[in-house]
């Protein structure tokens, strides 16, 4: 065990996009397989589940041929572990909009540590290295520290490492809801006008609570040096008509700075560790210590470079819970396997939206009746 | 052609097309005895090569034909019916007349189940519109071409209307329910729940079909039996594809009664030859990615729930058979997923059964068993107990219900003198 952990500490390591895709790719097939014999073999239900997939683990020649579990299998509760409880240290869930039920996700020490290293080499190659303020548009309950941590809250305390210091500027409203505190967002932005400073905030949260009232009010600050990054999906805005080049120039109107400086990254709980920002190129890249394989809904099998499908994550990050393979709910277009043209190595990904929910289940779906009776 | 199936977009449309073929049904009563001349051309017509492939089509050939079709009007209106005749009843008689303009809500998985549901409704003198699923815009456009093409005095066309229609269009709907005076709605729960909250006249006759599921049962004698179980794993198979195991009628689970020193596995094992065998004869086209999801999540929860569960699957989502033990019917994947129960005795999983259960499929060797467990079947809800490989067959009552009779009027006229 010890050894896998030196190997993966040694991916973790590297530069997050510089790894030949062939290089790349062998050495994570081989570490998952490992990860696979050593970690699964802790739970009963996965040895059986990979006992049955139809390719023999030791065998399986390509990423795409080692069994992935689907996502919601993380919804299970207890959650899925593959440590002792006492080596528990947090449990992450997702937001569970759409799916009512949220993933849970268990950490030891050693996870939650190379989680925040995964998420600070991803992000260092876009922002840089250096620590500035931070900006988080979101309250501090979101983030606070505890036994559990919901999906805007791994996000914020993901990017802490590049903080001098740590602002929130939204707050309750007593009523239930919450709300910007203009005077805090102010007094930040006139302190930090002329230096580079990072603002984080949930997709809709950015949109609800800082654009629409900013805009309503025809206030603008004066930030030129900002990196807006945001994540958390888009239902939410497209439901409000509002696309990403909305979203974009309104936010760069606001802070009075460049499109380029607002950075959309996709991301899950789940999936711990790994963000995907956009490039310049307006793709999502893959660093050394992951990979994604977009699966063609027919066949299952990975697609060809300009189709979509099903989105799968994998990582070698987790130690703790069976995150390594996880075929998502979200479709994806393979842009390309390496070539594009901001530099970075590896596989790139366009995110086309979740997978819609079936609408033809015939005379012989009987959903509600069992539902309605349970 | 254009006139009898079309998209429409407007309330006003349906309700002009609505008048026009109620008016061709009341002008001209029309007999059985001729629908059936037509329907017997038809189904000829529809073995020529740009209607022969179409999933369904077959069955809906053997459907037309007269030795199908007569013994159930006979069966369902009486003998008189089929030349419109009244018939005596003591010193009454009786005679079935149609209910007027019968409104169609098939279900979207199903080619031919538009075409189905409008002959149940013609064959009782009534004018039809079946709504037409986008989805199936193009094959119900190619069967009807043929109806088009063999019905040259207009017959049965004048008094049919297909409009085409998404599911979302509420309107749409609300004019098609307004303008009918019975209705038969197919489909899953959503859709069935969706079409009864349609403002129909009081006097509407709904005639609701699904949503149910099916399952199968084998006594050991059937599956143990190495000659027999080839032939068993074949007939499973190709009711399993039907449909793509979407349909009311499709196992969605089969129960293996136990036998000392016989193991399911091996059951399994020639099940997967099968359905390897059904797959490379008729592989899927096209799949929601939703399905691709689901059927990953079964196999991956049937495995990890109970580390005593088995299954044997391909790589692709093309098909699935999960083995486990139990009385129970699993959550219904559909999609080709199979879940294959051995139980300690067929009466325990019988005796489980409910309304949720349209058919059971058997195989059971001795007869005298096979009557007790439809007995008992039939007492705890299930409609239709067939053999397995015969599940899909069309054929009244179905859902417990006839296919004619509800909707037509029966006439009763108690005559004053002898």
């Amino acid at each position: 065990m010890s050894e896998l952990v030196e190997r993966i500490d040694q991916l973790l390591a590297r530069p997050p996009y510089a790894t030949p895709p062939a290089e790349h790719l062998a050495i994570l097939l081989e570490l998952l397989k490992e990860e696979l014999e050593q970690l699964w073999c802790r739970d009963g239900g996965l040895r059986n589940y990979v006992r049955h997939w139809p390719v023999d683990l030791r065998s399986a020649t390509r990423l795409a041929d080692l069994p992935y579990l689907p996502v919601a299998v993380l919804k299970a509760q207890p959650p899925l572990s593959l440590v002792k409880a006492s080596e528990i240290k947090r449990t992450l869930t997702s937001s569970a909009t759409t799916s009512q039920l949220p993933s849970r996700i268990v950490l030891d020490a050693a996870t939650a540590r190379r989680m925040t290293k995964g998420v600070a080499a991803i992000a260092q190659n876009f922002l840089g290295s250096f620590r500035r303020p931070y900006l988080v548009v979101d309250t501090p309950d979101s983030a606070r520290s505890g036994l559990e941590m919901g999906a805007r809250g791994a996000a914020i305390q993901g990017l802490r490492p590049f903080a001098t210091e740590v602002t929130y500027c939204l707050g309750p409203d007593g009523k239930g809801d919450i709300v910007l505190d203009r005077d805090l967002l102010i007094r930040f932005a006139r302190a930090h006008a002329d230096c580079p400073v990072l603002i984080y905030g949930f997709t809709y949260i950015l949109w609800k609570y800082l654009v629409q009232p900013l805009v309503a009010t025809n206030t603008s600050l004066d930030m030129p040096s900002v990196h807006i990054l945001h994540s958390g999906g888009w239902k939410r805005l497209q439901d409000e008509a509002v696309n990403k080049e909305t979203f974009n120039t309104g936010l760069a109107r606001i802070f009075n700075c460049s499109t380029d400086h607002v950075l959309d990254f996709y991301g899950m709980v789940e999936n711990v560790g790994v963000i995907y920002p956009d490039c310049v190129e307006g793709n999502k890249h893959v660093p050394t210590f992951a990979e994604i394989i977009v699966r063609d809904p027919l066949t299952l099998e990975p697609v060809t470079e300009g189709e979509r499908g099903i989105i799968q994550v994998c990582s070698v990050l987790p130690t703790s819970f069976p995150g390594h393979l996880l075929l998502t709910d979200d479709l994806g277009e393979l842009v390309a396997y390496d070539g594009c043209g901001c530099g970075r190595r590896g596989t790139c990904v366009r995110f086309v939206g979740r997978v819609p929910k079936s609408e033809l289940r015939g005379c012989g779906n009987i959903e509600l009746r069992r539902r309605v009776a349970a | 052609m254009n006139d009898l199936i079309r998209v429409v977009d407007s309330p006003a449309e349906i309700s002009t097309a609505v008048t026009g073929v109620r008016e061709c049904a009341a002008a001209n009563e029309i007999t059985p005895n001729i629908i059936l001349d037509v329907f017997e051309a038809w189904g000829a017509a529809l073995g020529e090569p740009e209607t022969a492939d179409i999933p369904g089509v077959p069955f809906l050939r053997l459907w037309l034909r007269r030795n199908t079709l007569e013994p159930i009007v006979i069966r369902e209106l009486g003998r008189g019916a089929l030349y419109g005749d009244w018939m005596e009843e003591g010193r009454a008689r009786l005679k079935a007349y149609p209910v007027g303009v019968v409104g169609h809500w098939p279900a979207g998985n199903v080619e031919i189940q538009p075409v189905l549901s409008m002959t149940c409704a013609l064959l009782g003198g009534n004018a039809s519109v079946a709504r037409i699923p986008s989805r199936l815009s193009e094959q119900t456009q190619r069967i009807m071409g043929k109806l088009v093409q063999v019905d040259g005095n207009r017959l049965l066309t004048e008094r049919v209307f297909m409009p085409i229609f998404d599911h979302d269009r509420r309107d749409l709907h609300e004019a098609m329910a307004k303008a009918a005076d019975g209705a038969m709605i197919w489909g899953g729960e959503e859709a069935v729940l969706r079409v009864r909250t349609l403002s129909f006249p009081h006097w509407a006759r709904l005639a609701v079909f699904g949503p149910r599921i099916s399952v199968a049962a084998m006594d050991a004698g059937s599956w143990s039996s190495s000659g027999e179980r080839e032939l068993w794993c074949r007939r499973i198979a190709r009711e399993v594809w039907q449909f793509d195991q979407q349909a009311c009628s499709s196992p969605q689970a089969i129960f293996l009664e136990k036998k000392q020193g016989y193991f399911a596995a091996e059951f399994v094992q020639a099940l997967r030859i099968a359905f390897e065998s059904e797959n490379r004869l008729h592989p899927r086209r096209a799949i929601q990615p939703a399905l691709t999801s689901a059927i990953c999540q079964a196999r991956a929860s049937w495995l990890m729930d109970n580390v005593a569960n088995q299954a044997v699957f391909p790589t692709g989502p093309d098909w699935t058979i999960l083995l486990g033990h139990g009385s129970d019917i699993p959550r219904p994947t559909q999609g080709k997923t199979l879940s294959v129960l051995e139980a300690d005795d067929l009466i325990k999983v019988i005796e489980r059964l409910d309304g949720n259960v349209q058919t059971l499929g058997l195989a059971i060797a001795d007869a005298e068993r096979e009557r007790e467990l439809a007995s008992l079947a039939a007492k705890r809800g299930v409609s239709r107990i067939v053999k397995l490989g015969h599940m899909h067959v069309f054929f009244p009552p179905w859902d417990g219900v006839d296919l004619i009779r509800p909707m037509v009027r029966m006439v009763r006229h108690v005559c004053q003198t002898d």
